[in-house]
């Protein structure tokens, strides 16, 4: 996965707590300022679901509109808890070789 | 009009993703208009090239998506070679064994991708199931092509002029990709009775289905002057390379 990849987003907005499609596409929007097509998202999320780190969230999985509520799973936390980690080592290495201290 | 074009684009994602996303998908595509379709379209080919990423419905549902799909990439593959206009590089030829080499590893990929009962008792059940299916998903196609041999055997085709004959060509474009289409159906009934072949074995039929494609793209580069031959051998050639891809990854995955 990368910083930017639509399966790093979709993890990180469903850190915060069950969301279905939409909504997790207005959590993208406020996290990085624009949507993402519905190809990236429900590719995304069909692929977080196929391996295991997003799942659907109990009873609110048929809504009446059909909104499927997704929630993280440990493995989920787990991973993206890695990608952050290993994103925030490489973002500390280059901002000390650009001369700045990291925020 | 809007709605039925969304239901359209999500049409195109395969049958585990429709499930589980295809109302939502819509409803994007609907209120995003014509803006969301490419990212909406290369989603879905993305989707069809890695079915490592189908989240499964129902147990087998991958290997059974897998088995239709092949079945359709060879119907396109013989609706692409019947427009492919004749070469003596691609076109069988008994006195010249090589222009069918390509012919070889889509004829096993076929045989390798054939489903086997679990319990040949029931051997004598399922045949009987299946010819009853076969019967049913091909008697429209089959009197399209009676209809077609009538017609031909009349001399209308020879005596065709004026606007007969484009609905004449017409006709008989319509019978191959009705008869190509309800093969599909047929394969998607048998791997509905009987339980789809395991991922391996899928997987090398992919291999060897787009091997096949492939020599025949290849096969046909010489004859590629007209336009015609030209986007056949493209089709040919995208078809090798997504059949392949999709094998790759069930290489990663099996």
């Amino acid at each position: 996965m990368h910083s930017n990849d639509a399966q790093m987003l979709v993890l990180t907005v469903l850190a915060d707590g069950p969301l279905h499609g939409y909504a997790i596409n207005v959590a993208i929007e406020e996290l990085t300022g624009r949507k993402l097509g519905p190809g990236s998202l429900y590719g995304a999320l069909s692929r977080l679901e196929a391996r295991g780190l997003i799942a659907p969230a109990g009873e609110a999985v048929e809504s009446p509109e059909r909104h499927r509520t997704m929630r993280i799973t440990d493995t989920g936390r787990d991973t993206l808890r890695a990608e952050l980690e290993q994103m925030a080592r490489v973002s500390r290495a280059g901002l000390r070789a650009l001369g700045s201290s990291p925020a | 009009m809007r709605a039925a074009a969304s239901t359209l684009v999500t049409g195109l994602y395969p049958p585990a993703i429709r499930d589980r996303w295809g109302a939502e998908i819509s409803r994007q595509v609907a209120e995003t208009g014509l803006r969301s379709w490419p990212d909406t379209v290369a989603g879905a080919v993305r989707l069809w090239l890695h079915p490592s990423d189908w989240p499964e419905t129902f147990p087998g549902q991958t290997r059974r998506v897998l088995s239709i799909a092949l079945a359709a990439v060879a119907a396109v593959t013989a609706l692409l070679l019947r427009a492919t206009p004749p070469s003596a590089f691609l076109t069988a030829d008994p006195h010249r064994p090589v222009t069918s080499l390509w012919l070889v590893p889509i004829l096993l990929a076929a045989a390798v991708a054939v489903p086997v009962p679990p319990h040949l008792a029931d051997l004598r059940r399922l045949l009987l199931r299946l010819a009853l299916d076969a019967v049913r998903t091909l008697a429209a196609p089959a009197a399209a092509v009676t209809a077609m041999v009538l017609i031909a055997r009349s001399g209308a085709v020879h005596d065709a002029t004026g606007r007969a004959s484009p609905v004449l060509v017409a006709y008989y474009w319509g019978t191959l990709a009705l008869t190509a289409r309800r093969l599909c159906a047929l394969a998607a009934r048998v791997v509905h009775t009987i339980p789809a072949a395991p991922t391996r074995r899928l997987r090398a039929s992919l291999l060897l289905l787009g091997t096949g494609l492939a020599l025949a793209a290849a096969q046909n580069l010489p004859a590629a002057q007209d336009p015609t031959s030209v986007a056949s051998t493209l089709a040919l050639a995208t078809l090798a390379a997504a059949t392949l891809h999709t094998a790759r990854d069930l290489v990663t995955t099996a």
